[in-house]
């Protein structure tokens, strides 16, 4: 697998297209491995504790492996590309069983997955609608059995079983499929006909923009199977990381695997951008950062997802959205998509994981059969426990208070990064009228605001690991090191909002870059001791993490 | 014209001319895409006798998705929502399919009065009734036919307050008068299921049969349910 991980020339350049701004040389943190041919190579000679290999893909390098894999199944099967592909689709892309099934019964794997036509036809008279008495012969005119229409015109299209409708009809099936349903899999249109139409078939019916979709879907649904592979979760961005180190769940006890997917933002398709817009694209939307072991889709360092799920969780428990949230939706217990159910039964089908299972108890159905009545206990149950909990977290709201204060100070101060960005950089512009500082010398506001930044990231999520540390030496030790770095951030903000004189720049100067220094040196020591300490296991928490020890055995 | 539209008008004209199915869907205004389909309760079911009606929306991207339908007449049913006459059936989700009707789909439900699926409920209790005393069950879903399925003459219709609202629970009389006797007012006794009528609520009110509908105190339930354990509910 390894040797498959290449860059197409196309990701290269897409790379420095879109890197417009000029200002980026410098920041090449995510970069240096985009480069690579081989990611054999590690990224970085000396990679830190908090840092973990992984490598970015484009949507093109995806469906490069998904074509090896559908090569594969080829060479073995002796069918064609498309029956491949269906069927790796149908299997999710779990070659093992889909060879051991096909060798097993090649027929029936066949008609699974919707490529055949089953043999036996006990059902034919029925397949057919009951309201047409038979189906028209070819001489007569052919009225599509969807829509009604009979112009002359008219051209069915029919799969292999033959169920035809007008070329209308299944332009638009396949398109409300694609787009409405997110749906890659097309089945006829015949009621209980099973078979999928083929790619070539569904591109023949659809517009470009429909098609571009439905390839995405694809890639979407290959990366889903895929443990160690994920989709950026950025609006519009088509790429994947693939992060084999972070493909178990036991890892993330371990390794904080926040990625890149190496897009640097999605290149402005005007140039009519407004100021801030403009903003954000140089502070945030350089590079779409996201952590590869949980949905939260920024870098949360140093603390693991378990205990940063916990404390969103938790400060999202009063927000009206929570609430609403919390009401009307449950997360799917396979996948942790958000489901909300506006109608129905209870028999839940997850549109992403296809898992099936009881919206009361959010048991698996297929253990309902007939013990489905169990669930209707679950309600008071639940509810006596919903009162319990609230109780217990009013009595230490004071202390979740003291947690929840400084991590929303630091996530509003690193929203304010945006205003502190723009007066920084026309104090940069200034400098460079009020002084003899070239451009190239100004640069060091620059590296401050970003290293600021960062910091207050880690701050921000040092104090939801502080709030879930059992009380004890480490803690302490936790907390010393987050005070130092809070200290020296501090101290580094306040010499960026202080007013520059012209003659004070040359000292400015020095201690800004002094101080911008010590700052990251701070960061990284809080960094790498978090990161040693779980590798260690050294940290034990007051609640119950997964795949943790739980508070009390660690206690003793 | 407009393919749903076109779609849509035949198959109201093809329901019109099919004298045969007992189907019928009328307009509920001008809109062709929000109407009303009524079938007969099938016969030898508890539902036999009954007319059903059907709520149906026709959404913007029929027939590629499956049209909306959902009871507007009360039906005790386990696939059916006791409360809001919400379906559970495959065919109005994951398995539609475009060649499928209005007619069509009347039909299907017309075959689930037939055929309850208790194992995939819409309604936990009535599918725990069904599962408890099919017979008491099905006592409760003649009653419910004849209460709301059935035309009445107006001035049957002026004796709505006479409804046996312990048999809408789908409950014993003598059980609700033995709680009743223990000295629970008949009021607290016999509550309706929130979605009665105001008028039925005020004569009956509150919470008796409510609590003996929950707790399924039905058939072989009696006797594994101890009274203490109604006493309790019922003083909640």
């Amino acid at each position: 697998m390894s040797s498959d991980y290449e860059y197409s020339d196309e990701e290269a350049d897409d790379v420095f297209d879109d890197d417009d701004m000029g200002m980026q040389d410098e920041d090449s943190d995510g970069d240096d491995g985009m480069e690579l041919d081989d990611f054999k190579v590690p990224t970085k000679s000396t990679r830190k504790a908090y840092e973990l290999d992984y490598d970015s893909l484009s949507q093109t390098a995806v469906e490069k492996l998904m074509e090896q894999d559908v090569e594969h199944i080829r060479g073995i099967f002796g069918v064609d590309a498309s029956t491949a592909g269906l069927l790796l689709r149908h299997m999710s892309w779990n070659k093992e069983r889909l060879i051991e099934k096909y060798m097993d019964n090649a027929n029936k794997m066949l008609v699974a997955a919707g490529v055949a036509v089953p043999e036996p036809e006990p059902q034919r008279p029925s397949r057919r609608p009951s309201r047409k008495p038979k189906s028209p012969a070819k001489s007569e005119t052919f009225v599509c059995s969807i829509c009604f229409d009979d112009a002359p015109d008219l051209t069915p299209l029919a799969l292999d079983c033959g169920h035809a409708a007008c070329a209308g009809c299944w332009s638009a099936y396949i398109t409300s499929k694609i787009r409405d349903e997110a749906e890659h899999a097309c089945r006829c249109m015949a009621e209980g006909c099973a078979l999928v139409a083929p790619d070539a078939f569904v591109r023949a019916q659809i517009d470009d923009e429909t098609y571009t979709r439905f390839e995405e879907l694809l890639v979407r649904h290959f990366v889903s199977c895929e443990s160690h592979l994920k989709f950026c979760p950025y609006p519009s961005c088509t790429n994947t990381v693939s992060c084999p180190a972070a493909a178990s769940k036991m890892s993330l006890t371990t390794v904080v695997p926040i990625v890149s997917c190496g897009a640097r933002g999605i290149a402005s398709t005007s140039g009519s951008m407004t100021q801030s817009q403009e903003l954000v694209k140089q502070t945030t939307g350089k590079e779409h950062k996201f952590c590869f072991g949980c949905i939260i889709d920024s870098d949360h360092r140093p603390v693991v997802c378990g205990v940063a799920l916990l404390w969103l969780k938790k400060c999202r428990d009063d927000s009206e959205t929570a609430n609403w949230i919390k009401s009307n939706t449950k997360e799917c217990p396979k996948c942790m998509s958000t489901i909300e159910k506006n109608g129905g039964c209870n028999h839940m089908t997850c549109k992403k994981c296809k898992h099936e299972f009881c919206w009361v108890c959010m048991g698996p159905w297929s253990e309902h059969g007939t013990a489905w009545y169990s669930c209707n206990r679950y309600d008071e149950k639940g509810g006596v426990d919903a009162r319990d909990s609230q109780s217990k977290s009013r009595a230490s709201l004071e202390r979740y208070l003291h947690y929840y204060n400084r991590w929303a100070n630091h996530e509003q101060s690193a929203k304010l990064a945006l205003d502190l960005f723009a007066k920084t950089e026309k104090k940069m512009e200034e400098m460079q009228i009020t002084s003899t500082l070239t451009w190239i010398e100004v640069q060091f506001m620059k590296k401050a605001v970003e290293e600021l930044d960062k910091c207050r990231m880690t701050l921000k999520w040092t104090y939801a690991m502080a709030y879930y540390l059992a009380k004890g030496n480490q803690k302490d030790l936790f907390e010393d090191n987050q005070r130092d770095l809070e200290r020296a951030v501090e101290d580094l903000a306040e010499l960026l909002e202080s007013p520059i004189e012209p003659e004070n720049i040359p000292t400015l100067r020095q201690k800004v870059t002094d101080k911008t220094v010590y700052v990251q040196k701070r960061n990284e020591i809080v960094l790498e001791d978090t990161a040693d300490g779980f590798l260690e296991g050294r940290w034990t928490w007051n609640v119950a993490v997964d795949g943790f020890d739980s508070p009390e055995e660690a206690a003793t | 014209m407009d393919a749903r539209l076109r779609r849509v008008n035949k198959e109201i004209a093809d329901c019109k001319n099919d004298k045969t199915s007992n189907i019928r869907i009328d307009l509920v205004d001008s809109s062709p895409f929000h109407l009303k389909g009524s079938f007969p309760g099938p016969e030898d079911t508890p539902y036999q006798g009954g007319l059903f009606e059907v709520d149906i929306v026709i959404p913007e991207s029929y027939p590629f998705q499956p049209v909306k339908m959902k009871f507007i007449t009360k039906v005790y049913h386990p696939n059916v929502s006791s409360a809001s006459g919400a379906i559970c059936l495959d065919i109005l989700k994951d398995a539609w399919s475009p060649v499928l009707t209005l007619k069509s789909t009347l039909i299907s439900l017309q075959s689930l009065l037939c055929s309850p699926e208790p194992n995939d409920p819409q309604d936990a209790e009535v599918a725990k009734h069904y599962t408890t005393s099919k017979r008491s069950f099905e006592e409760t879903a003649i009653y419910w036919t004849k209460t709301y399925a059935t035309p009445r003459k107006a001035e049957e219709e002026t004796k709505d307050d006479g409804r046996d609202e312990v048999a809408i629970a789908g409950l014993e009389r003598a059980h609700v008068d033995q709680f009743e006797a223990l000295g629970f007012p008949r009021a607290k006794v016999v509550s309706g299921p929130s979605f009665f009528p105001v008028e039925v609520m005020t004569v009956v009110s509150a919470h008796q049969i409510d609590v003996l509908r929950r707790l399924n105190y039905r058939g072989a339930n009696v006797a594994q349910i101890n009274d203490d354990r109604i006493v309790e509910e019922l003083l909640k």
